[in-house]
């Protein structure tokens, strides 16, 4: 009776459990789908123009002896939300270097503010706001409602975001015109990341009060993080800088104008639209050189270098990279549309090298340069890429560093690899340590060993990759360097993934419709991840679940297992019944035929389809195909010859592989022994020469 | 000249000394090498990198084994092939890691931020195996040095490690104080090299500040080369004179080489630069050849000893020469 009266409930409660668990029982991962087919959506025009919704006209002048910039500007700013707007935050960057209480200073990473130790003076810098107005039919003064904000930290000594308020707000659509006056102080490049001086060489980036950008409908107000870096609206630059005369200028945009005053300096005016920064640099030691980047299907282009006088020999190099990278980038995704462009070789100890502004940007090189080390090509290809995506398309890197970073170093592994070859493995001895301006030395190349595409990312993803989900905000990422790996290394090798996934053409055809799509337009991780689904006809969002949206790895690997096969010992059915066969003798020789089973384990979590390729004895092959939702899978075959080989994932399709080398399984002949000996022999050199090195001490 | 020339006479006439040297130099390394050898061959077993490491290098899975080293494997580097031994090396030794890291804190040596915190720049082993070989070369110079003495320069194994165990301690002493005088020099030339880096880091321009640096380098080489002629010559006057106190001989071996500093430079100039004609001629050969068979590496093993065996050569040439100098300048004892 008690058991009748529990049955009900019972059930009920199996009901119950099964309602709530069965959405998770189901929750199994989709089934990835079959290879993408192409699916033409043919390429999206290109818009003539951005919405210029942020035009800057600034007069700034140069005092190289107080290291001073005195500036005004004028901000012709509309409002582009649905909402009316009174209060408008700006960006003052260089207050990340006022003091060792911002952000900057106490965070960690190769960019962030740092003031020596003891702290020097010079390190500092500043942008200090005199007077803000807002000049419509009447001017109001906005300056006594100044005030800092950190909206992420809450840190009350952050200056670099300041907000003003306004009585009257911008009503939505309307356009008003901002007055802002500002001191700034320049930093010395030994404290600050990116911009200061060092001797006569000036580099001048983040340098005006910038208005926050409208994203999403919202101010996306940031502070100046550690390893973050900009973002902001496209407009106007019409920008008049007054210096010394007898300084080489190199800045966004054309030079329009030249004007000679009373007082020796002179007064440089460029001007350039649709971009969204203005960066500028000034020098008396640069040499100039110039070569035009014209061919067919591309507008012309005159590419402008100014160079170190010691690396005036690589000025050839830095111009074939910048051409290549406007060829391939621009084929790959859509050309590039302004008529000039600036490539800086920074100044040695500026930390102004590897940097990316609108129509100009820095790279880096040494006075050796190996071919083989690809430098200054890489760094130039990498840089001069930004221009397309984080330049024309300019997504929000505070938040989003992964779609600008990641993406240029998918490309920039494609371009280097695919143009000039793998490149070598090298280092430098004895030179100065550099400080915060790179480093320097003798290049010793290593004969014979070249760097696979995307190979140099592994061992930071093994090393980090656990630690944050890669799109998780910027600035908490557990340390600079799973900053560095989750904007660059990972996607990195999560683009070239997807790259294996679609097949070159497909993917050259989503990155095409994308930088098209989105020029101007400051796109989203949702809106890559649905241009992908549109070009390809199919559902990838499991894909960048398994990646973007996690913090596992993935790690193939393979075993192989050649059995013998097994000859009858036991009953078996005969003439005169059951009848009981011994076993036979030993046989004298290797059998002629095997039962081979080959299993793939996943040893990560990351599940991605994958191909399998079987080898056999007789020189026959076989490609299997496995989804990888398995923790492994079995592959059986009948009797028959050994397998001799067998390799997960043959065509390296899958660059998020943190270890390839268990990828592949191989009939051992002796091999291991042979790369043993040979490897440990050079170990052996190397270390009898450093034991004889000992004999001189002492 | 006629020193080098005497000194190359004493050499060929004890040539068989060459090889013993170099076997003790071999057997300390081989106890490293072996059970590297297994490692790496159990990593590989049944792999496709097996046959990629054997044609040439696989950086995949090096950089995934290397990852994995704690130990003395992680000096297996693609920086160690062609020059990159010679370079890394001596790094090493200008950075005070030699012998067992006693300079590094005095050299500025800062903690190494790009080894994934695996420690240390070299491998405590290796350090120790550094310190055993400099202590098995010091017994055999005792034993050299009276070969080198004898007139005829004939000389049996058994007097040869009898000469050695002889003059061990003093020789010991006169290690010591050498090295106490090797820290001495890193100790003054820290506060330079830091002066010098900043220099470097204020230069206008990359090649400013490369000089800066190399020069920096160079004032810490030719003063370790002082220690060491100093040392060399304590030792030489030690043997030749069988002086008793280690202190005295290294006095007048630091006295002697500043009275003939002249002829005493150019017997190390002859030697770098016979080195540095050896070093080419290595690079050019490794260059040539990638073994990868037994027979190959038979022969990359035979060309490496004969490289080494070449470095012995050149010290135990110096030596000579330096006792010929000694003979000469200081007349007959």
């Amino acid at each position: 009776m008690g058991a009748c009266r529990s049955l009900p409930l019972l059930v009920a409660l199996l009901a119950v459990t099964l309602a709530t668990l069965g959405p998770t029982l189901a929750e199994t991962p989709a089934a990835p789908p079959a290879p993408a087919s192409r699916h033409r959506v043919g390429p999206p025009p290109l818009p003539e123009k951005s919405a210029r919704n942020a035009n800057y006209t600034i007069e700034a002048r140069l005092d190289e002896a107080k290291h001073t910039i005195e500036g005004s500007l004028v901000l012709e700013w509309t409002n582009t939300s649905r909402e009316p707007q009174s209060h408008f935050p700006f960006h003052l960057y260089w207050n990340a270097f006022r003091n060792n209480l911002s952000a900057s200073a106490r965070g960690e990473g190769r960019r962030s503010a740092r003031f020596g130790d003891p702290p020097e003076k010079r390190l500092f810098g500043y942008t200090d706001v005199r007077k803000v107005r807002l000049l419509r039919q009447t001017t109001e003064d906005l300056t006594p409602t100044l005030r800092f904000l950190d909206p992420d930290d809450g840190n009350k000594d952050e200056r670099t975001l300041v907000e003003v308020q306004s009585e009257s707000p911008v009503a939505p659509g309307e356009t008003v015109r901002f007055a802002i006056e500002w001191t700034s102080l320049i930093p010395h490049g030994g404290g600050a990341g990116r911009a200061g001086w060092v001797h006569d060489y000036h580099f001048i980036v983040q340098w005006f009060p910038k208005i926050a950008a409208r994203y999403e409908d919202r101010w996306n107000e940031h502070p100046f993080h550690p390893w973050t870096e900009f973002f902001s609206d496209f407009g106007v630059y019409d920008v008049r800088l007054q210096l010394p005369r007898g300084f080489v200028v190199g800045a966004t945009g054309r030079l329009v104008e030249t004007k000679a005053n009373p007082d020796g300096t002179e007064t440089l005016r460029f001007v350039q639209e649709d971009v969204h920064d203005f960066a500028w640099t000034a020098s008396r030691r640069y040499l100039e050189r110039k070569v035009l980047f014209d061919e067919p299907g591309f507008p012309p282009v005159e590419v402008r270098l100014l160079v170190q006088p010691e690396h005036a020999h690589l000025a050839g190099r830095y111009l074939e990279a910048t051409k290549l990278t406007l060829r391939a980038y621009g084929h790959g995704s859509a050309p590039y549309p302004y008529p000039q462009l600036t490539v800086i070789d920074p100044a040695w100890s500026s930390a102004s090298g590897g940097m990316e502004y609108p129509t100009l940007f820095t790279a880096g090189t040494n006075v050796w340069a190996p071919p083989e080390l690809r430098a200054p090509e890489s760094l130039t290809i990498h840089e001069c890429g930004h221009q397309f995506w984080y330049g024309l398309v300019a997504n929000n890197e505070f938040e989003e560093a992964w779609l600008d970073e990641g993406l240029n170093s998918y490309f920039e592994d494609k371009t280097v690899f695919e143009q000039l070859g793998p490149p070598g493995f090298g280092r430098r001895y004895f030179g100065p340590e550099g400080g915060r301006g790179g480093r320097s030395g003798w290049p010793i190349v290593a004969p014979r060993v070249l760097i696979g595409r995307g190979k140099q990312h592994l061992e930071d993803l093994r090393a980090f990759g656990k630690a944050d989900v890669m799109t998780r905000r910027p600035w908490d990422y557990r340390s600079a360097e799973s900053y560095t790996l989750n904007s660059y290394g990972k996607p990195a090798l999560t683009f070239q993934t997807l790259e294996g996934l679609l097949g070159d053409d497909v993917m050259r055809e989503v990155l095409r419709a994308y930088a098209r799509r989105f020029r101007f337009a400051h796109p989203t991780t949702e809106d890559w991840i649905a241009t992908v689904n549109e070009v390809t006809g199919q559902d990838y969002r499991w894909f960048f679940d398994e990646t973007f949206f996690s913090s596992d790895l993935c790690d193939y690997a393979i075993e192989v297992k050649n059995r013998e096969p097994r000859t009858l010992v036991g009953f078996s059915e005969g003439p005169g019944g059951l009848t009981y066969s011994p076993p036979g003798p030993a046989p004298e020789r290797a059998p002629e035929t095997w039962e081979p089973e080959v299993i793939v384990r996943r040893l990560g979590e990351v599940r991605l389809p994958t191909e399998v390729l079987v080898e056999f004895a007789d020189g026959a092959r076989k490609r299997e195909r496995w989804d990888g939702r398995d923790r492994w899978i079995r592959f059986r075959y009948p009797a028959g010859p050994r397998v001799v080989r067998a390799v997960v994932d043959p065509d390296g399709r899958v660059a998020l592989d943190v270890n390839p080398s268990n990828n592949a399984w191989r009939d051992e002949s002796g091999l291991a022994r042979r790369a043993a000996t040979k490897w440990s022999a050079r170990f052996l050199f190397w270390l009898q020469n450093l034991l004889e090195l000992h004999s001189v001490l002492g | 000249m006629r020193p080098l020339l005497e000194g190359l006479r004493t050499l060929r006439r004890s040539l068989v000394l060459v090889p013993l040297l170099l076997a003790a130099n071999l057997v300390l390394a081989v106890l490293l090498a072996v059970p590297l050898a297994v490692s790496i061959e159990r990593d590989l077993e049944n792999t496709d990198a097996a046959a990629r490491m054997t044609r040439g290098f696989d950086y995949d899975w090096w950089s995934e084994w290397s990852s994995r080293q704690t130990g003395h494997g992680r000096h297996l580097s693609p920086d160690t092939l062609g020059l990159g031994f010679a370079a890394k090396n001596l790094d090493l030794l200008l950075k005070g890691h030699l012998p067992a890291g006693a300079f590094a804190r005095l050299a500025g040596a800062r903690p190494r931020a790009d080894n994934g915190g695996k420690g240390p720049e070299v491998d405590p082993l290796v350090l120790g195996l550094g310190v055993v070989s400099m202590l098995v070369q010091l017994f055999l110079t005792g034993g050299v040095l009276g070969v080198f003495r004898g007139a005829q320069g004939r000389w049996t194994v058994r007097g040869l490690l009898f000469g050695s165990a002889f003059y061990w301690g003093r020789l010991v002493r006169v290690a010591l104080l050498a090295l106490l005088s090797a820290g001495l020099v890193f100790a003054l030339w820290a506060p330079l090299s830091r002066l010098a880096e900043s220099w470097a880091r204020e230069s206008v321009s990359e090649w400013s500040a490369l000089l800066w640096s190399f020069a920096r380098y160079a004032l810490l080489l030719v003063a370790l080369g002082l220690v060491h002629m100093a040392s060399s010559f304590a030792k030489v006057i030690l043997v030749l004179e069988n002086r008793t106190s280690a202190v005295l001989a290294f006095v007048s071996g630091a006295s002697f080489s500043l009275r003939y500093l002249g002829r005493a430079v150019l017997q190390y100039l002859a030697v770098v630069l016979v080195g540095g004609g050896l070093l080419t001629a290595w690079v050019a050969v490794d260059a040539a050849f990638e073994p990868t068979g037994y027979r190959t590496q038979l022969l990359f093993l035979l060309l490496a000893q004969a490289f080494l065996g070449a470095r012995v050569a050149l010290r135990l040439w110096l030596l000579a020469s330096q006792v010929a100098l000694y003979r000469t300048a200081a007349g007959p004892p």
